[in-house]
Order: C-alpha cells, then structure tokens, then sequence
C-alpha cells in the first residue's frame, strides 16, 4: 500500500511539472466545453426561405405571414422570375423556395384545391425535414384559423415534450459533451504518463523495482483518477454557470457512475500507454481509438438507435455511452435510483476489463522473482 | 549555384524525404488508412433519422378507433411499440427512465365521444432531452394525426387539404444522412492528416538531430522546405483520392461538380493543412510536443468548419468566428461540388478565400520554419 502512496506522489509531482500537460489538462476541456456546448447545434433557427407570390389576394398575404409566424423560417428576398423554383436557392444563403400560383385566394376562397411549390435544399437531411415539418403545421394551422379544413379533427393529440419543453438543445449538448470530454482527457493524459516510462526507459526500472504490474497499475491509476476528478469538478461546475445545468434527479447513482467512468477511462489510456512504445505513438491510438469512438458511438450528437449494425456493438461496450445517458439523466430527466443501476455497473465491468488487460501486458514484461 | 545542380539536389532531397514516410508505418496508416477508417465511422454512425422511437401506449378506451390509432402512429416506423406498464403512472415513469422516447395515453371515453362527434384529446408526451429528434417527432404526430381523422371522416387514403404543399428535396430527393457527413468528414480527415504528417516529417528531423547535418551540407534552408513540401503534399493528394473514391464507392455519394475545381480546392485544403504542421514543427521541439499542440488548433478548426454539425445552426458569434477558420470554405466547396454540382461561379468566393488562407499561411509558416534554421 505504502508502494502505491508513494508512485502517486511521484506521478502527481510529474504531472505538475510540464506546463503543456497542464494546458492539456485544464485548459483545453474548457475549451472544448465551450465549442461542444455553445457551437454545436443540430437545428437551425432563422432558417431562410424565399417567397414568389403570384397571387394578388389577400389570402395569399395571410398565408405567407403564417408561415414566417413561428420563427423558425425567416423571409428572404426571392431572386429570380419564379419560373425555376430552384434558382434562389444557394443565393444569400436561402434553404427553400416557395412559389404561390396566380389565383390561389380566389381557388381557396371558393374552397377549391390551391397547390403550392415547395422545394428544400436537403444536403442538410435533419433541417431539412425540420423544413418540411415547418411548412406543414404551418399549412394545417393557416387552415384551421380561417375554417377551411375539409375534415373536422375529432381526435386531435395534445403533444408535451417532457423535461425540456423549450426545446432548449444545450440541455442536449451539455450533458453529452461532459462525458465526451472526461473520456477524451483523462485517458489521454495517462497514456502520456505510462508511454513516457516506457519512452524514457525508466520503466525498467519499474519492471525490476519489487514493484508488482498490479501496484503499478494501481499508482498510476489512482494518480490519474484524482486529477480526472479535478479535471470532473471543473467541467461540471463550468456547465452549471454557462449552460445553466442542475441536478434534477438521482445524485448518488450518477456520482458512483462519475467516479467508475473516469477510472475506466485512465485505464483504457494506461493500457494504450503500455501497448505504444512512444508518447506519440500513444497520443494517436488514443486519438483514433478513444476521441473517435466517444464522439460518435456514444450517442452524444445524434440517437444510439441510429447507429448502423457491426458499430452498434462497439457501442455497447464503450463507457462513453453509459455516462452519455448518466448525465442526461441526472441533469436534464431525473430519473429514479433504482433504473439507472445498470449504468455504474456497466462501467464497472469496462473498467475492472481495461485494468486486468493493462496489468496482464505489463507482467508479460516484468522481469521474474 | 548553377541551376542543374539546385534541381539535382532537390530530386535527392526529395527522393530521401518519399522513403522515409513510406519507411514510417505510423505515417503511412495516417496517410491511407485513416481517411477510410474514419470514413466508415462517421459515415454509419452519424445519422440524425428519427425513426424507431420507443412508444408506450396505454388504451383506456380499447376500442377500435383506438386500436385503428395506435396502429396509424406505428405503421410507418416512427415509432414502435413497446411495453407500456399498462398504468398512466408506469408509463411516465417508463419515459423518465429513459426506458421509452415517447407515451400515448387515450381516454376512456374515446369511442363513445367519437360517435357522438365530440372532439377527443389524446395525450402524447415525448422525451424532450434531444430537442431535436423530439421537434421533428412533434410535428410526425400532428401528420400521422391529421391524416388519421381525414381517413376517418372520408374513409379514402387520399382525401386531400384545400392548400397542399406539393413539398421536393434538392439535391438529395431521398434525405440520405451520409451524403451530409462524408463530404464534411473529407475536409475533417484531409486536415488532421496533412497537418499530423507534416509537422512529424519536419519535428522529426529536429528531434533526431539529421536537421543540423542537412544544414551542413550545400543545399538551402529554402531547398530542405521545399523538398519537404512537395512530396508530402503530392502523397495527401493521393488521400484525397483515397477519401473520394469511399465516399463515392462505399456512401455512393454522387459526383456532380467539376472533377479538376474539386482537385485544386483539396490542393489549396493541402497547403493549409501542410502550413499548419510546419508552424507546429516550428515552434515544438519534439514530435510529442508538436502532437499535443495540434489538439489546440485542430479541435477548435474542425468544430467550427461545419464540417459536422450545420454551420447554419451555430450561434451567430460562433458563425462570425468561422470566417476565421480556413476549412470551413474548404467543407462549402466540397458539399457544393459534390451534391449540388456547382461550377467555380457558385463558389469562386470560397475558392479565392481559401487561396488566400493557403498563401498567407504557407508563407507565414515556412519564413517561421527557416528563421530556426538560421
């Protein structure tokens, strides 16, 4: 025990030591926190939409002023003769066009069929759907107000988003991008750690100290846990004051969830660590094995159910995607102690796998008796 | 220095400079293998469908206007129906665990209301944590609803609205995903490459030492850049290539702008990124230290190049911002090439940005490189 104080110590004061680990540390997941937090969003507000009326009634008028109503969509000039809806789009930045056909208030008015020409840039697939969506409630709704619908709605729903009424996408993105960043940044800082020993030569001695691969492992860990946990109060305390996060539900499973994932992830860069032979060479399989995985497999941009088949599995082993719903979770749904149990348990067993692989390569290399 | 000689030196240079990153395995797995592994990745993993969304019901009513409901919400894979714990309260708990994306609850009184011709609400709640998934599901409710009650009320499928926007997707008619990430991760991949293979072909030399014995010999600080330079970026150019043909043969994205303006914004996307990596050598002293600074340029240029999540969508401040990063003209152009077939007179002020970037950049970072060697 004493053996395992004692490398703490060590790897702490190393730690301390390079300033550019230090900026690694604590300056660049700020950084980070506030690019994921503020810069990513999935949907567009003010989406721009170009208008071509050909219709001279005043229908037509009320129509397009629905439309623009929400906010969602903002009017924008409409270059072009109307002949080819697809011109103005590309043009300053326009999404979609719209072409309303000559005598549409008087078709309407006499309660006949009016169409009218949409098309929508799709590159963009989800905005685009958003769109479409945009244009059809604002359809039903210009209908409804002024009675024009040929049906009557005898069942209608009364939809309520739950836990983010607002549809505030930070309550999404934050949470999300705690848990990418304490994956990416504990894990990466103790792959330097355990490639350096190795890079530096100094890990011989370790192999023929009467230090065992476990006690090691245990040091450097443990070490690299307690800055990961400062690394932790930094970022969650960051979210609380930019991005107005609270705990609304279960603190106890998603602190025991915390601690279990940032020691799988110094685990998962130890063992990277003890597999490269160079700090650099460390820094890229952490880079392509743990940054990329995190980011995309762990359901912090777009839904888990979307992820195509072989990578679903990656997925399910990546303690990413457990913490990813941890943090949704105790921030933005509260959900109940009970539910959530397989989430540190989850952890658990990544992390207890990533700590025998890691110890079971360093005693392949350590030296008998 | 006669003019025979200069070239000569700069063939053996350059020659030198080619067997070292084909010798070096970590190069060579950036060069050509990662653009396609982090294609693959991006690629299937990166979708914002909403479909398959875990629906619990609980039908007081168990009628067959209720049933007839249920079925409507679920037949066109928006949702799909899973185990509600057949209690308003099981229900809510369902959604608050996370266990269930959205809960339909139908009253009693449903069918008796329905024949009565009085107006019923339904209540539906929706797992509001993704904000947009749960827009977009909102908005399939109040369709799939809609159209619900004019099948009721006419009894045909096709009973239409007064007004009927006759709604067509540009450029990618069948909403496919990957068409938006695989052009955004080419950019994403050709800068983390380029700036990553540069800086550690030019550190390297420094790190070893052979910088000092090149510099004992007759060749030019200006020769020893050079030969640096035009490998490195004849080999980024073939990934590329690379790049282009997964995304056209893997996520059949379609081609549908010039192959050649394609081919010259990539090289400009080179140059920057190659600039990037020498101002990283420059300024570092070891291949480490080089490594970890490009994390503090190359996250923040990826995250604001649109290269991911929609430009469109960023805060003003952040769009503002993005002026400033040279690979969010390079993404336009690519996206613009690749699914709208635009010629250079759509993009040419993306293309003349990025020149600019590539010029003033390369000229920064090499005048930066060869001060040190003095």
């Amino acid at each position: 025990m004493k053996k395992v104080l004692a490398q703490i110590g060590k790897e702490i004061a190393q730690f301390r030591r390079d300033k550019l680990t230090l900026a690694l540390a604590f300056f660049l997941p700020f950084v980070a926190l506030l690019l994921y937090g503020y810069a990513t969003r999935l949907e567009s507000k003010n989406i721009l939409v170009a208008v071509k009326n050909f219709d001279t009634g005043s229908l037509s008028r009320d129509y397009i002023d629905t439309l623009f109503a929400t906010g969602q969509l903002q009017a924008a000039p409409f270059r072009g003769s109307g002949v080819d809806i697809m011109e103005p789009l590309d043009k300053d930045g326009v999404k979609a066009a719209i072409v309303i056909p000559p005598e549409f208030s008087r078709k309407v008015s006499r309660r006949e069929r009016a169409q009218v020409q949409v098309v929508i840039d799709a590159c963009d697939v989800n905005n685009a759907r958003v769109v479409k969506n945009c244009i059809i409630a604002s359809t039903n709704y210009f209908l409804r107000s002024k009675d024009l619908q040929t049906t009557r709605n005898l069942i209608s729903p009364q939809v309520r988003l739950w836990f983010n009424p607002g549809r505030d996408e930070a309550l999404y993105v934050a949470p999300g991008a705690i848990a990418v960043i304490l994956w990416i940044f504990p894990c990466l800082l103790a792959a330097l750690a355990m490639a350096r020993e190795k890079e530096q030569g100094t890990i011989l001695q370790l192999y023929a100290s009467s230090l065992s691969s476990f006690e090691l492992i245990a040091g450097k860990t443990i070490a690299y846990t307690l800055i990961a946990l400062m690394q932790a109060a930094l970022i969650i305390s960051a979210s609380f004051l930019l991005f107005g996060l609270r705990f609304v539900g279960d603190i106890t499973v998603f602190f025991l969830s915390l601690v279990l994932f940032l020691y799988s992830a110094v685990a998962f860069g130890v063992f990277a660590g003890t597999r490269a032979t160079t700090q650099s060479a460390a820094v890229q399989i952490v880079a392509t094995t743990g940054f990329t995985t995190a980011l995309l497999l762990s359901g912090f941009l777009y839904p888990l159910r979307n992820i195509t088949y072989p990578l679903s599995l990656i997925s399910n082993v990546l303690p990413a995607r457990y913490f990813v719903s941890a943090a949704r979770n105790a921030f933005v749904r509260g959900s109940d102690f009970g539910s959530q149990l397989y989430i540190p348990v989850s952890i658990a067993i990544a992390a207890f796998v990533l700590y025998m692989a890691a110890s079971k390569i360093l005693r392949r290399m350590q030296l008998k008796g | 220095m006669n003019k025979l000689n200069y070239f000569t030196q700069l063939k053996a240079l350059m020659r030198k400079e080619v067997q070292q990153i084909l010798r070096d395995k970590q190069l060579l797995f950036l060069l050509f293998f990662m653009p396609i592994l982090q294609l693959f990745i991006y690629g299937f993993a990166l979708s914002p469908e909403v479909d398959r969304l875990r629906l619990g019901v609980v039908d007081h009513a168990s009628s067959t206007v209720s049933r007839a409901l249920t079925a409507a919400l679920v037949v066109n894979d928006v949702f799909e129906l899973k185990e509600s714990g057949g209690r308003d309260a099981a229900l809510a708990a369902l959604v608050r665990d996370g266990a269930l994306d959205a809960g339909l609850i139908i009253p009693a009184d449903l069918e008796r209301r329905y024949r009565a011709g009085l107006k019923t609400n339904v209540q539906v709640f929706i797992d509001g944590v993704d904000a947009n998934s749960a827009g977009i599901a909102a908005g399939y409710v109040s369709q799939i609803l809609a159209s619900f009650n004019r099948n009721l009320s006419s009894g045909s499928q096709e009973s239409r609205e007064i007004i009927s926007p006759q709604i067509s997707f540009a450029y990618n008619p069948g909403l496919i995903s990957s068409w938006f990430f695989v052009p955004g991760v080419i950019a994403l991949v050709l800068n983390l490459v380029s700036t990553l293979v540069s800086s550690a072909a030019l550190v390297r030399e420094k790190d070893s030492g052979t910088l000092e014995q090149l510099l004992m010999t007759p060749v030019s600080s200006k020769q020893i850049l050079l030969a640096k330079i035009v490998p490195l970026a004849a080999l980024l150019m073939i990934t590329v290539a690379v790049a282009l043909l997964v995304s056209v043969l893997v996520f059949h994205v379609p081609f549908r702008g010039n192959l050649l303006l394609f081919l010259f914004v990539s090289f400009l996307a080179v140059l920057v990124g190659i600039s990037i990596g020498i101002a990283l050598a420059a300024y570092s002293e070891n291949q480490r230290q080089s490594l970890l600074t490009s994390f503090f340029i190359n996250l923040p240029v990826i995250q604001l190049s649109g290269a991911i999540a929609p430009m469109e969508s960023m805060p003003e401040f952040f769009q503002y911002l993005s002026y400033l990063d040279p690979l969010r003209y390079y993404v336009i152009c690519v996206r613009a090439l690749l699914l709208k077939g635009g010629g250079f007179s759509e993009i040419w002020i993306e293309v003349l940005s990025l020149s600019v970037y590539a010029f003033v950049l390369l000229s920064l970072s090499s005048s930066r490189f060869r001060k040190q060697l003095k």
